[in-house]
């Protein structure tokens, strides 16, 4: 008797785990890998937008393993646009105007975001090095902190200071600030594709599945 | 000697030995002040002391730590008071379960963030702290209860221009050695999370063995008291 159910319980394993092997979920699940977010981000149709911030490790982490890759996969298919969180850090709202002159510099030369020649990117990693590698608080304030990011990529504070006064870098502060309910949602880092699904970071499982899933909200 | 008498009461006749104790004050005040006492070094010593901000797992835990000396306090009370007791134990159960699972949590985020190839699966900080019936302990409390920390990093971060005497220097070195909070810092053993679950474990264990006692005294039809 005893068998027979030990027999039932091996079996129903099997056939369980032959199922999960053979046909695997292909479509996303609302509610498990996504959310609809209540109050979409305009004009944002086939973007990938990264609410981030560099005092957030999982966001280093993410941008050291994860975007790069995953941005290439998705090229032609939704356009990468990391959001700052001016919020959470304390020299949130300093790293945002930086990150937006830089942006801009990049976008004047064509450069991508991803690519290493990236102004931004350059910048992005020496906040992300500072402090989470050589716990960098910058005690000094504002002036510290801005150091540390035009060192990394060459520029002057008087040049920063002249290209900070552009209209378009205050557009892009402003437009960043939706980051901040996304990001109050689940956490950073927090991926939304067409500006409306929020994919739950904690269900991200694989390089790949994060792209499939990607590709597949971006068709929606 | 009073250890002995009671190791040998225990050994002789354990449903009743642990009956009687339950009824008695000295093990909820051991837990109260056992729990109580957890969230007074994780302030004073490791927050304000050594530096080492609490993440936002950090404070839940310190959350539920509370609720479990709640329940010892309120037991204290008067442990044969059948309202107290229920009550009492009613709240370390729901501290100990809360705190196992912000350990387990908390843990699996440190995982993620020190192993070189564990990242997915896991949500990593919150930007803010959400407690359970969205409790606003982080405005009512900032000192205690805001995430002033990054989750899964926990080592000593010295404001510049502090200046620390020896003994605070001999600590923070050690930890920062350790790149975070073990309970044995230079062998990296046991992380604060696995210690934390350790702890509510605990709880949970002898809560749970107290409980069966209990019901057993009661189905062998011993009624409770109702009054003290």
């Amino acid at each position: 008797m005893r068998l027979a159910f030990l027999k039932n319980v091996v079996k129903g394993v099997f056939c369980a785990a032959f199922v999960a092997v053979t046909f695997p979920a292909s479509a996303a699940t609302e509610g498990t890998d996504y959310m609809v977010l209540e109050k979409p981000i305009p004009n944002a149709d086939k973007t990938l937008i990264k609410v981030f911030s560099y005092d957030c490790p999982f966001c280093y982490k993410y941008d050291k393993r994860v975007t790069v890759p995953v941005v290439k996969k998705l090229e032609g298919i939704v356009k990468f646009e990391p959001y700052p969180l001016e919020t959470k850090a304390k020299y949130g709202l300093q790293a945002s105007r930086l990150f937006a002159v830089l942006m801009l510099k990049d976008g004047a030369k064509g450069v991508s975001l991803i690519d290493d020649n990236s102004l931004f990117k350059k910048a992005k990693m020496a906040y992300y090095e500072a402090y989470h590698d050589k716990k960098e608080r910058w005690g000094g304030g504002e002036n510290d902190f801005l150091k540390t990011g035009l060192d990394a990529v060459g520029m002057s504070r008087a040049d920063f200071d002249a290209a900070v006064k552009d209209p378009k870098v205050e557009g892009m502060v402003q437009q960043w600030k939706v980051g901040y309910d996304i990001a109050k949602i689940q956490g950073i880092p927090a991926y939304v594709v067409n500006g409306k699904y929020l994919i739950y970071t904690k269900n991200i499982r694989s390089e790949d599945g994060l792209v499939d899933l990607i590709k597949e909200l971006a068709s929606k | 000697m009073a250890l002995r008498k009671m190791w040998k009461a225990l050994r002789s006749s354990p449903v009743d030995t642990l009956y009687t104790w339950q009824n008695q004050r000295f093990l909820w005040v051991v837990m109260a002040v056992a729990m109580g006492g957890l969230v007074l070094i994780a302030h004073s010593f490791f927050q304000l002391y050594l530096y080492m901000a609490p993440c936002e797992q950090c404070v839940y835990i310190r959350f539920a730590m509370l609720i479990v000396a709640a329940g010892g306090v309120i037991g204290a009370i008067n442990p044969k008071v059948l309202v107290l007791k229920v009550i009492g134990t009613i709240a370390a159960f729901t501290g100990s379960i809360l705190g196992l699972m912000y350990s387990v949590k908390l843990d699996r985020i440190h995982r993620a963030l020190h192993d070189a190839d564990g990242l997915f699966g896991v949500q990593g900080c919150s930007t803010e702290p959400h407690f359970p019936l969205e409790l606003p302990l982080a405005q009512w409390s900032p000192d205690w209860f805001k995430p002033t920390g990054d989750c899964g990093y926990d080592a000593p971060n010295v404001p510049d221009g502090v200046i620390l005497d020896s003994v605070q220097q001999w600590f923070i070195n050690m930890y920062a050695a350790s790149d975070g909070w073990y309970l044995i810092p230079p062998l990296k053993f046991m992380n604060m999370a696995q210690a934390c679950f350790l702890a509510f474990g605990l709880v949970f264990a002898v809560l749970v063995i107290m409980v069966v006692v209990w019901g057993i005294r009661v189905a062998r039809g011993k009624p409770e008291r109702t009054t003290a």
